[in-house]
């Protein structure tokens, strides 16, 4: 039995060869009339569901219940859950691509069963599909859309974050059939829709609606190829198209012959499609050719991504198209190296020389050989030749002197892996290239799903990968389901995972928190190392305060602000400040998100009960600048006065506070006398813009009201004067014997403002000035005799010389210099 | 140097600019973007506008501005996730939008550096998280220059020190987390003050939840070996050092920040001198659209593909006329040189060149105005006096016979945080101001700039930067053999003399130590960064090469503040010295494959803060330790004087008469 010819099952389809291959036997119990069932299965060999087809009359059972449910069955036939369905007709039924159940209910509400324990999550399709209804759902890798009876089209594109969204307008008119274009394999990104309306096919997405302009319709089934590139067409005339799904080229044309609509149109990878009635599949490859399976019973079609999968009562079969390398050493008749390899290995076993002389014959193909063996060992689901293209490979490469092994041990490993999910209580029937596309984390996480932890384990530890979502997955399992009391639970789990890496006891004390085991949660909580991660559930707990220890222990802000957000809304304002109180962190969050959202009130507050005075007081300051007036401007700079006037270490700032409202009084004053505003300006400010405007002597008042220094005061003046080029009063000031601020700056903002005159008039008057000094202030004024005199009377005859230069000899400026000097430096 | 283990701050670049144009992919057709203001400067270094136009984006618009149109189906919005008040903003916007346009809209936000737990709450408390798309841009570091990676985050210095919100300490954390998650752990991470303490313990805490975590994560593993390509990091924070940022910067950098500000490698200059932009405006890399007041003010990119600019930026201001004029003579005589051809194949050669003679002509005129500009800001009196003022406070000259000058700059309406940062330096250099001439400074501060500064005041003592003697927070200045191990204060008297703040002797053209940057002054935190990366030129320098020669030398071979321990105790903050181990075979292995790396890359981080100056200074380091180190700067922004002022100063004088409300943004 076990050399069964591993080319049994082939079927030649134009010139390729497609495979059937038994995967299970006896799926169902012949009691189970698959006839009236909706089938939907799991890609990557996942879990079939069965719902009852509600369009179907059944037989009156007496001894079966009658309340509706959906079963979930793994590919073997193994019950694996039944889920009571309460929500009316089921009116879309799928998966996605991680195995979750998704269920539409007429009235748009899509339940998403996440594991296959019938723990779910919910969400609606949105009001219009309220109103109008679900007509069908087509479902993608992780999204789906549903048909509502209007014609309106829905999408979903994440299950994580459902948000319905509605696609562009469908056109009127009744839609024979449709199907969906994932959005990975689309131009656009977006989900496309096939439409079958009328005569021809619209495409929909999320913007547009366009017309296709064919004229074979209509189409009673649609289905687009795993890749996306292609679209095959079921006319209602029984013609099957095959067209690219641009529209641009018909690519093939069969026609069926039949006048029963076929239950399924599907595609068997991406070359071939299969049309499947009641009990007959056909298999279109290109150009028309056919082969065609005939089974016993109803047959149901499950689209995979390499192939289809054909559901009876009796059996589970795999169709698929032959992959190369198998085709390369099985096909009958072929002399490819690996194919003399594999006979080689069989001659060897019958110890016959006849093994050498093969290994001889394709010696200078060995590696590629060997390569191909082990390809063809993985796309093989019989152990017996599995083996044999192993034990080829192996002795192929005993041969060589250096090959590179890592893909033969891959090998090794992946089939190990994949024979023990084959096998019929686990009933996953994963083909190689599904297993490389779901992925080893995926395969345990399918494994975690169907609580089978001891194989998930076995495979994490084979295949070197984490286990700690499994450990974690199952501590949840037992706290959800553990009878024994909180203690030993929690003791039995620590001790399981003390010391594996990477347990999330933050999800398992959610998992006890969720089935109401509060205690046992705090206690799990415990054993977690990530402080963030135990902040949202110690709030959901009510362990306000703990959670913001936590949050401040991760240093991340916006958990500290989460948990203040909660507080703040929870307690009342007082017991709030006390919490946050001894927790600076927390603190000055608050105080800072306030301070920048102008939250005044709470900032009132917060500072008084901390007894932060001068804070206080700010922000009685800051709300004084906003008033429009000066009269509720100081009533506000006198709140903040009496916050301050019981201690008398702010003496300094109390002091401030009066002078500021005497200035503001003042100011206003002066704005009704004089009509010019002065609000807003500062005691120096306004000092300056009335001696500007010309009013000393009310300058002089402020001066001395708000004891502004004398040398302050002076050169505000001066300033002020200068700008105002009032000249004659400047040389008013100059009459006085001494200025505080000495004279120097009279000069340089007086020659800056253009005046040289009297700029030079102020150098005599400069005391102090660094030897030379009048020189160059004299030249700065263009008065180069006047320098040249200084430089006499400081005999410095450079300077004399090059004032000379500077002035020309020729010129009269010229000619005094050198009068001048002509007596002193004369040599 | 091993390309793939090195560090390469492009990478970083290149990473965010494909996430975020694979974000903008993901929205179909053509969309309006809503940005954050303070975002909108560090994106335009990493993607042009032009590129955005290419990936479907109309229109520009900023989150603040409130005025985002119905024009297109689509609105993005993109903003930083820390912050609660853009998330109502956003939320608003939504709202707006959604009440004044009859069509549906899609809406998408995308979270920098992101997604929150608070802005998935308050937009769920709003109602408007069910109709938004919302993605994660993790963009943490942003690339101003090969050596430069800063986070960018303007008010960094206000959060951490002024409102003590440790978010930017926490991000630097994750950012640097992402450097380690790459490229493996900093065997050694040698720090200075609170909040680099802080980040080194976040990092610590992170890598140990890492290790707790689940190790799918084939990037998250690298995580766990030491790295072979990264010698350590040395984390400073501002705090150590307020006087440096607080000095005029001298470098010619350091001068333009000072004098017009810069922004993300861009400043605003008046067109009157630099002249007009030679191509379009739509060359400006920036996403602002504001063409109201862009059209007297132009925008100058200043960052190193303008070669000019590269080898001046660094350079003290003093002879940057020289090299000016250099680089003029040099272009004169290249364009001369066309006379010269005979053959047209010599022309030919001179056309091909001629683009790259335009560029370099362009950008000689744009820094020959610049520097004009700065020539006129320095000649001034008043600057001179500040200079003088500041260079004698640090220098430790008398404070009090600096009075008159102070008193003088503020009877001539300095600008306020010019005299604010003056003041400063002269309470942080002497430990605080004698009662008397606080409570007279203070007065004059009050009377000359307004009394709405007694919360300016408020908020300096409560950064530390000006307090009286008197003032608890004060007296904690520890004296040298004081008992206190670690300052509470950084002691300049002390630390001038230990590690030779002063340099008397500067030779600007061809600068032999790194006080050149201040023209005198070594900036301290630069100092502190070559206690653990030039030992033996400190020891050099400080101490002499005869002292060098005994027993201390012992330390010269150490690492981290070995050799120094004693002397950094009087900076302020705990000092720290941290080795990261992980598997010893791993780290065989990897010592193995690489070969042992012969030029590794230290990271030096600042957080709170680095002004150009410093970044001057650590490329003067770089530039000496080039065959044995590669320097890559991090730092949570870039400041200056002026914007450390800005945290403390209460923006809003009193309401004008005409009530017309002063809008500061």
């Amino acid at each position: 039995m076990e050399a069964t010819n591993p080319t049994a099952g082939w079927e030649r389809v134009g010139d390729r060869f497609y495979r059937k291959t038994q995967l299970y036997t006896a799926v169902f119990g012949q009691d189970l009339d698959l006839d009236h069932y909706i089938v939907a299965g799991a890609p990557y060999g996942g879990a079939v569901a069965i719902c009852r087809d509600e369009t179907r009359i059944v037989t009156y059972r007496p001894n079966q219940s009658a309340k509706p449910s959906i079963d979930i069955y793994s590919c073997a036939g193994k019950l694996l859950k039944s889920i009571a369905w309460d929500k009316g007709s089921v009116k879309g039924l799928g998966w996605s691509e991680d195995e979750r159940l998704l269920v539409v209910s007429y009235d748009g509400t899509v339940r998403c069963y996440y594991d296959l324990q019938g723990e779910f999550t919910q969400f609606s399709l949105g009001r219009e599909a309220e109103d109008f209804g679900v007509h069908s759902c087509r479902f993608y890798d992780h999204g789906m859309v549903a048909l509502l009876t209007n014609n309106a089209l829905v999408s979903v594109a994440s299950y994580d974050e459902p948000r319905p969204k509605p696609l562009a307008t469908s056109p009127e008119g009744e839609i024979h059939s449709w199907a969906i274009i994932s959005p990975s394999c689309t131009l656009s990104r977006s989900v496309e829709v096939l439409l079958s309306v009328g005569k021809t096919i619209y495409v929909v997405d999320a913007t547009d609606c366009e017309d296709r302009l064919l004229d074979i319709g209509p189409f009673t089934h649609i289905s687009a190829s795993p890749n996306g590139k292609f679209a095959a067409l079921y006319a209602a005339d029984g013609k099957t198209h095959v067209i690219t799904s641009d529209f641009q080229d018909r690519l093939s044309e069969y026609d069926s012959k039949s006048q029963i609509t076929p239950k399924y149109l599907a595609w068997c990878g991406n070359d071939a499609v299969v049309i499947a009635w009641e009990d007959e599949v056909n298999l279109v490859g290109p150009n028309s050719a056919v082969a065609s399976f005939v089974y016993e019973g109803r047959v149901h079609v499950i689209s995979d991504h390499d192939g289809v999968r054909l559901l009876t009562n009796d059996v589970c079969d795999f169709v698929q198209k032959v992959p190369d390398v198998t085709d390369e050493v099985f096909r009958f008749g072929t002399e490819s190296p690996a194919s003399v390899l594999l006979d080689a290995v069989e001659q060897l076993e019958n110890q016959s020389p006849k093994a050498d002389d093969n290994i001889q014959l394709i010696r200078s193909n060995l590696v590629e050989a060997v390569d191909t063996c082990v390809a063809a060992a993985g796309h093989e689901f019989n152990v017996h030749w599995q083996k044999q293209l192993l034990k080829a490979a192996s002795f192929g490469k005993s041969v060589l002197d250096i090959y590179n092994s890592d893909d033969f041990v891959d090998m090794c490993e992946t089939l190990r892996v994949l024979n023990a999910v084959r096998y019929y209580e686990i009933g996953l029937p994963l083909s190689y290239e599904q297993y490389q596309r779901l992925t080893p984390e995926g395969l345990i996480q399918r494994l975690i799903n169907r609580h089978e932890y001891l194989l998930a384990l076995k495979v994490a530890g084979y295949l070197r990968l984490p286990a700690d979502r499994i450990y974690v997955h199952w501590a949840s399992a037992k706290v959800r389901t553990g009878a024994e009391d909180d203690s030993t639970i929690c003791r039995m789990i620590v001790e399981k995972l003390a010391g594996k890496p990477g347990i999330s006891f933050e999800t398992i004390a959610r998992a006890a928190y969720d089935e109401g085991r509060g205690r046992l949660a705090t206690e799990l909580l415990n054993h977690e190392p990530r402080a963030g991660r135990q902040v949202p559930l110690l709030l959901s707990m009510e362990e306000d305060e703990i959670a913001l220890d936590k949050a401040i222990e991760s240093g991340d802000s916006d958990l500290i602000f989460i948990v203040l957000l909660h507080l703040k809304k929870k307690l009342p304002l007082a017991a709030f400040f006390r919490v946050i109180n001894t927790r600076p962190a927390a603190t000055a969050l608050v105080e800072s998100s306030a301070l920048l959202e102008g939250d005044n009130t709470l900032l009132k507050d917060f500072y008084y009960q901390d007894d932060r005075r001068i804070d206080g007081a700010g922000i009685f300051i800051r709300e004084a600048l906003k008033q429009p007036d000066a009269r509720t401007s100081g009533d506000k700079l006198a709140l903040a006065a009496k916050l301050l006037s019981d201690s008398r270490e702010n003496n300094f700032e109390l002091v401030a506070l009066k002078e500021a409202a005497a200035l503001l009084r003042m100011q206003e004053s002066l704005h009704r006398d004089l009509t010019d505003s002065f609000k807003g300006l500062s005691v120096n400010e306004t000092l300056y813009k009335l001696i500007h405007l010309g009013y000393s002597n009310k300058a002089k008042r402020i001066q001395s009201e708000f004891k502004v220094p004398e040398k302050v005061a002076w050169w505000i003046r001066l300033r002020a004067l200068v700008a105002k080029r009032d000249w004659n009063e400047i040389e008013e000031i100059a009459k006085s014997r001494k200025s505080p601020i000495g004279w120097e700056p009279f000069f340089n903002l007086i020659l800056q403002a253009g005046n040289a005159r009297l700029a030079a008039s102020f150098i005599p008057k400069c005391t102090n000035l660094e030897p030379g000094a009048a020189i160059t202030m004299y030249e700065k004024c263009g008065m180069r005799v006047k320098a040249a005199e200084e430089a006499i009377k400081a005999k410095n005859a450079d300077a004399w010389m090059r004032l000379l230069e500077a002035a020309g000899k020729n010129t009269t400026e010229g000619r005094e210099i050198e009068r001048l000097g002509a007596q002193v430096f004369k040599k | 140097m091993a390309p793939h283990a090195g560090f390469d701050t492009e990478h970083i670049r290149d990473k965010a600019r494909k996430e975020l144009l694979h974000l903008l992919e993901g929205v179909r057709g053509k969309k309006n973007l809503v940005i954050e203001r303070s975002l909108a400067g560090p994106v335009g270094v990493i993607v042009k506008v032009s590129t955005l136009h290419d990936y479907g984006v109309d229109k520009f618009f900023f989150l603040e501005n409130n005025n985002a149109d119905t024009s297109q189906r689509n609105a993005i919005f993109m903003a930083r996730g820390e912050c609660a008040r853009h998330v109502q903003a956003i939320a608003d916007q939504i709202k707006r939008l959604q009440r004044e346009s009859q069509t549906g809209h899609e809406f998408h936000i995308f979270w920098v550096p992101r997604r929150t737990l608070v802005s998935d709450k308050l937009l769920e408390e709003a109602g408007v998280l069910g109709d938004v798309n919302i993605s994660e841009l993790p963009i943490y570091f942003f690339p101003l220059e090969r050596d430069v990676l800063s986070l960018e985050l303007d008010d960094s210095f206000r959060d951490l020190y002024l409102f003590k919100d440790t978010t930017s300490a926490f991000l630097m954390a994750k950012a640097l987390m992402g450097i380690q998650s790459k490229h493996g752990l900093f065997p050694r991470v040698v720090g200075k003050g609170d909040q680099a303490k802080r980040v080194a313990e976040l990092l610590t805490r992170m890598r140990q939840e890492i290790l707790a975590g689940n190790t799918t994560d084939e990037a998250n593993k690298a995580g766990l070996a030491p790295s072979n390509s990264i010698e350590s990091v040395v984390i400073i924070d501002r705090e150590v050092d307020f006087v440096t940022p607080l000095l005029t910067q001298l470098t010619y950098e350091g001068l333009i920040d000072e004098v017009w500000g810069i922004h993300n490698n861009q400043t605003d200059v008046d067109l009157t001198i630099v002249g007009a932009s030679p191509q379009t405006s739509s060359q400006s890399a920036s996403a602002a659209p504001n063409p109201g007041t862009a059209s007297r003010k132009r925008k100058i990119q200043l960052d190193s593909s303008d070669k000019l600019y590269e080898g001046l930026r660094d350079t003290n201001f003093a002879i940057v006329g020289t090299l000016l004029n250099k680089v003029a003579r040099r272009l004169q005589s290249d364009y001369e040189s066309r006379h010269g051809t005979k053959t047209t194949a010599e022309l030919k050669d001179f056309v091909k060149k001629l683009p790259s003679y335009q560029a370099e002509h362009q950008s000689l005129k744009i820094h020959t105005g610049l520097a004009e500009e700065i020539m006129k800001h320095t000649r001034t009196d008043r600057f001179s006096r500040l200079l003088e003022a500041q260079q004698n406070l640090a220098a430790g000259a008398d404070p009090s016979s600096q009075h008159d000058a102070i008193e003088e700059l503020i009877a001539r309406d300095t600008p306020l945080a010019e005299i604010l940062r003056l003041l400063c330096i002269y309470s942080c250099v002497s430990g605080g101001i004698k009662t008397k001439d606080f409570e007279h400074f203070r007065r004059l501060i009050l009377e000359g700039y307004g009394y709405q500064h007694l919360i300016t005041l408020h908020n300096l003592e409560k950064l530390q930067l000006f307090l009286s003697r008197s003032s608890p927070m004060a007296n904690m200045i520890p004296m040298p053999g004081a008992g206190n191990a670690t300052g509470t204060k950084t002691n300049y008297t002390y630390l001038r003399k230990q590690l030779r703040l002063i340099v008397d002797e500067v030779n600007e053209h061809d600068p032999d130590d790194i006080a050149y940057v201040y023209s005198g002054y070594a900036p301290l935190s630069i100092r502190l960064v070559q206690c653990v990366l030039q030992k033996q030129y400190l020891f050099s320098i400080t101490r002499g090469n005869a002292v060098a020669g005994t027993g201390i030398v012992s330390g010269s071979g150490g690492q981290g503040w070995r050799g120094f321990d004693e002397v950094v105790k009087h900076a302020r903050g705990p000092a720290f010295d941290d080795i990261q181990k992980g598997e010893d075979k791993a780290i065989k292995a990897r010592a193995l494959l690489s070969g042992g790396g012969d030029r590794k890359t230290v990271f030096v981080v600042f957080v709170g803060g680095i002004t150009f100056t410093e970044i001057a200074a650590l490329r003067f380091i770089a530039m000496k330790e080039e065959a044995r180190r590669n320097i890559v700067i991090c730092a949570t922004s870039i400041i200056s004087g002026n914007k450390m002022m800005e945290a403390g100063i209460e923006k809003s004088p009193f309401v004008q008469d005409d009530s017309r409300p002063i809008v500061f943004t």
